[in-house]
């Protein structure tokens, strides 16, 4: 016989608990004070009667009904053989999300990430079905659930682990939002198992560190049956500090001379609270200490460089970690820029363009401007002409001028051409190439402003932000109306309220002309005296010849946009570990930016360096909290656990339905009621006849 | 001892013992004692007795006053074994009105009453005197709660024989739960050096009797020590101890020419001061008588 609840049997004890009182002596707890006991010996008490059992056959039936009750809980059953049906268990789709983003990179963590994979997989039966991702920034197949059906069911775990292990962590940032929708979608999109239940789920396999990105998850609406398992991978040393460059305005690296700036910042369970920062590279330049509390980041100026470095490797040392130590930027010179300015304004003449002109034009940390003004009249000289990043035509130049400035343009110049008054539209009409163009002065007692402005076009894009789009406070007082129709290939960014164009760009040749029908000093328009003056015209100067200045501060894994190279063929890429990536001519969009570090772009003449630096969220190790994703709706289910044994639940099982079976528990119930009633009659039975002997002696 | 003022419980005692004085055949008696010495040369002359030289013609002396004025020490055991008492009060409680009844009672006779209360040892130590305030302050000495553990005689009686030089009434105040054997060393001591002892022994009804019903644990006062005891078995035997102790005790007490006075705390304290004078008085007579047969021969 056995016991489905053996426990309560425990309960049978409770009937050694009367007698055991019974016997025990009960010994006075009174307490008489006395003044000596000088004239006292200690004498035992004598047992008393109470002390002796009496009604031994109530005793023994009392004991029985607690042994059959205690029994009948106990739930017994004979064991006997039952024939097992087999059930078909549901079967399981899976997708593993393995992380491979920069700050796995850590000691141990990527053999703990296969280690997890590879007992997952163990797991997997052969109606199962798995799908491994590799997630960084973006999210790659390893092997999709076509691969795992189509390979044999003894072959799938090791495919998939000799796919994993020929992947490595990138330098990639962490978007988990974007893996974990990617796995929900190819949950969804799979095909279902033709028979039987179906579980879905994706485990994610990450450090899940403090930096991954859940912001795709927001707006997005969760699959209904889909899981999400997280086995977070432990490591060793998990705190760690990380570097990174203290942008510039315009979110640029910082340029050669400037000062560079960097912040370091430090995890808050960190132990360690100093760091050194070194130049790679440069044995001349010494080490920079940085004091950083843990949970706080310091913001300051790098060590002094020495001059002629060519590539700034800045290395912070003294944490657990070094894979998010280093920065790379390209020191970039500042640009001469020169600008033609063609007219016969006096410099020191407020109520002239070139006295707006010349204060406008001031330079910048990347740029040194040059301004050029010539009267019109005057002789041009080729050379100059060639340098001069841009041609301002205030006055209509002489023909044979003309002639030369249309072989710049044509060449791939840029010429502005302020039309200030109809007299000039001949000569523009020739430089433009265009036939029976005419111009009348507009305006009169009413003043115009731009009505119409497109902000997709390059010249406006940097006031596309309506923090900076309202022109409304420019006035024009005077402007010349042309028939823009009549300039071959011309593009209107700008029209005046009226209709009449603005600002007219004519492509010519290589280059283009740019006109603008009305002039900028105070007696035609308040352009120059606005705030939008100045960057109309360095959005002009910007557009007006290849950009040499500090490029945009990379991350791995960001399209980096190169200009187009002067001799329109493809560009070459030298990586940092020395690979070559050849972009298809025409193409200025280099998408292979998977290592930090400096990148050389060649094609013919032209050479563009830029620098990929790791993103500075790979930097924040921390573990992230899961709250965060039942926060944005993904359903989080605990790690699944393998079972000791198997065996033990179908056992149980088994038990359970022979004792329900049997109800062996009613019999017990049945016989402890019986013995009651026995007990009972035997009690009163006893009583009676105590009464009756007391009366008589009464 | 329902009043709880142990000073006034003392005058109540007192002035209901002289109101019942008229009624007493033993009127007339002191607690002075007088005493004759022969004359020598130089004495002065104004204490010889001249009736006695008129009657037998001798020369005799009365003592001087100072020498005539009585002094006396009460000993109250302040143990811890006079906390207990079966009634509404407890021994050390009657003990502390009958030394505040006799120091009263002597303070008004013009005698010099002092005060030394013990346990194991010593506690308080007031000399006699006779003057204004001492009586309030042994009262006051009197009222503190018996905090000893042990009874010890032996600390106290060579305390007193060593400070009090000249002869003195010695009343000890006790329940005597002490061997007997200890004792008499000790009281010996004190009347070698020529005080005259009055022992008061004190002893609760209940512990003359031990009529307990009820086996329980006996918790002795003094050690703490528990034992558990069934009454009725040990009733006799306890008696018997009891009584050999007594008997013991007397033995002593006769030996060394001792007044024992034994009370059980239910009876009244005018019967104890009337026992204490009679036994005075007698004292007195056997001494006048011894006094006026030695002249005579």
């Amino acid at each position: 016989m056995s016991f489905l609840a053996p426990l309560f049997l425990l309960g049978s004890l409770a009937v050694a608990l009367p007698i055991l009182f019974h016997l025990i002596r009960q010994t006075s707890r009174e307490h008489q004070p006395f003044s000596s006991l000088m004239f006292l010996r200690p004498s035992p008490p004598r047992l008393t009667r109470r002390s002796r059992l009496e009604d031994l056959l109530l005793l023994l039936l009392r004991g029985a009904i607690l042994i059959l009750l205690a029994g009948a809980f106990a739930r017994p059953f004979f064991d006997q053989p039952i024939p097992v049906v087999p059930q078909v268990a549901p079967s399981r789709q899976t997708v593993v999300l393995v992380d491979t983003s920069a700050s796995m990179r850590r000691e141990g963590l990527w053999g703990a990430a296969v280690k997890s994979v590879e007992a997952l997989l163990k797991r997997a039966g052969p109606q199962d079905e798995v799908a491994v991702f590799t997630f960084d920034r973006r999210t790659r197949s390893l092997v999709s659930f076509e691969q795992w059906k189509v390979a044999a069911v003894e072959e799938r775990s090791a495919l998939t682990l000799q796919r994993l292990a020929e992947t490595k962590p990138g330098w990639a940032a962490t978007h988990l939002g974007n893996a974990l929708i990617a796995g929900a979608e190819a949950l969804v999109e799979a095909d279902r198992p033709a028979a039987g239940p179906v579980v879905r789920r994706i485990v994610v396999v990450s450090d899940l560190q403090e930096g991954s990105r859940l912001e795709g998850l927001e707006g997005y609406s969760w699959p209904k049956g889909v899981a999400v398992v997280v086995e977070p991978l432990k490591v060793k040393r998990p705190t760690n500090a990380g570097l990174q460059w203290v942008l510039d305005a315009g979110d640029t690296v910082p340029s050669a001379n400037a000062t560079p700036r960097v912040r370091v910042s430090n995890s808050a369970d960190a132990r360690q609270e100093r760091f050194q920062l070194r130049w790679q590279n440069v044995t001349e330049a010494s080490a920079t200490e940085v004091y950083v509390p843990p949970g706080q980041s310091r913001v300051g100026s790098a060590p002094a460089l020495p001059a002629g470095a060519s590539d700034e490797i800045l290395v912070l040392s003294g944490d657990d970690d070094a894979f998010d130590n280093t920065v790379w930027r390209v020191p970039v010179k500042a640009e001469d820029w020169t600008v033609l300015y063609l007219g016969k304004d006096a410099e020191t003449d407020p109520s002239r363009p070139l006295y707006f002109l010349k204060r406008a034009l001031q330079g910048g940390l990347h740029q040194t401007i040059t301004l050029t003004a010539q009267p019109a009249d005057a002789p041009l000289a080729a050379p100059e002409l060639a340098a001069a990043r841009m041609v301002i035509i205030a006055d209509a130049p002489s023909s044979g001028d003309l002639g030369l400035i249309e072989e710049r343009v044509n060449g791939g110049g840029t010429a502005l051409w302020v039309l200030h008054d109809t007299g000039s539209v001949e000569s523009l009409a020739r430089l433009a190439g265009a036939n029976g163009l005419t111009a009348e002065e507009a305006g009169g007692a009413d003043y115009a402003m731009l009505g119409t402005i497109d902000f997709a076009h390059p010249l406006f894009t940097s006031f596309a932000d309506p923090r900076y789009s309202d022109f409304t406070r420019v006035h024009f007082w005077k402007h010349r109306r042309l028939d823009a129709a009549r300039l071959p290939g011309a593009r209107v960014p700008a029209r005046f309220d009226n209709g009449d164009p603005a600002l007219i760009e004519v492509p010519k040749g290589k280059g283009r002309l740019l006109v603008l029908t009305a002039g900028w000093h105070p007696a035609e328009s308040q352009l120059a005296l606005s705030s939008k003056f100045v960057p109309l015209l360095y959005s002009m100067l910007e557009q007006a010849g290849p950009r040499n200045t500090a490029p945009a501060a990379y991350r791995v894994g960001d399209a980096v946009g190169l200009p187009a190279p002067s001799d329109g063929q493809g560009w070459a890429v030298r990586k940092p570990d020395g690979a070559e990536a050849r972009l298809t001519v025409g193409a200025t969009q280099f998408t292979e930016a998977d290592l930090p570090g400096s990148y050389a772009a060649s094609s013919g003449e032209s050479r563009w360096r830029f620098a990929v630096n790791l993103d500075a969220a790979e930097s924040r190790t921390a573990p992230r909290q899961l709250d965060e994703l039942e926060r944005l709706g993904v359903p989080l289910k605990p790690v699944p656990r393998p079972a000791r044994s198997s065996l033990q639940p179908v056992q149980r099982r088994h038990q359970a339905e022979l004792e329900s079976r049997q109800k062996l528990w009613r019999w017990l119930i049945l016989a402890a009621g019986s013995v009651l009633l026995v007990e009972i009659g035997l009690a009163g039975w006893v009583t009676r006849q105590r009464a009756m002997q007391t009366q008589p002696s009464a | 001892m329902a009043i709880r003022n142990l000073e006034l419980r003392a005058r109540g005692v007192v002035e209901g013992f002289w109101h019942g004085l008229h009624r007493s055949p033993y009127h007339g008696f002191s607690a002075e004692f007088t005493e004759y010495r022969q004359y020598v040369p130089g004495d002065d002359l104004r204490y010889l007795d001249w009736r006695l030289l008129a009657r037998t013609d001798r020369h005799y002396l009365k003592k001087f006053e100072d020498e005539t004025n009585l002094r006396c020490h009460l000993l109250v055991d302040q143990s811890r074994s006079m906390t207990y008492g079966s009634l509404s009060y407890t021994k050390a409680e009657y003990a502390a009105t009958l030394a505040a009844t006799l120091a009263y009672f002597l303070q008004l006779q013009g005698d010099a009453v002092g005060l030394l209360t013990f346990d194991e040892q010593v506690r308080d130590y007031l000399p006699a005197r006779h003057r204004t305030g001492h009586l309030r302050r042994l009262m006051l000495q009197l009222e503190r709660p018996a905090a000893g553990k042990a009874t010890d005689l032996t600390a106290p009686l060579r305390h007193i024989v060593e400070i009090v030089r000249k002869r003195s009434l010695m009343i000890l105040i006790s329940d005597l739960l002490v061997p007997a054997e200890p004792l008499e060393r000790n009281l010996t001591a004190l009347t070698a050096c020529g005080h005259e002892v009055v022992l008061f022994h004190l002893l609760d009804p209940a512990e003359l009797a031990f009529e307990f019903d009820q086996a329980v644990t006996f918790r002795d006062l003094e050690s703490g020590r528990d034992v558990f005891l069934d009454p009725a078995r040990v009733r006799e035997s306890y008696r018997t101890n009891l009584h050999a102790h007594l008997a013991s005790l007397d033995a002593v007490c006769q030996r060394l020419g001792i007044d024992c006075h034994r009370f059980d705390t239910a009876r009244p304290l005018e019967r104890a001061l009337f026992d204490f004078l009679r036994g005075r008085m007698q004292r007195s007579k056997r001494a006048r008588a011894s006094a006026v047969r030695r002249p005579s021969p």
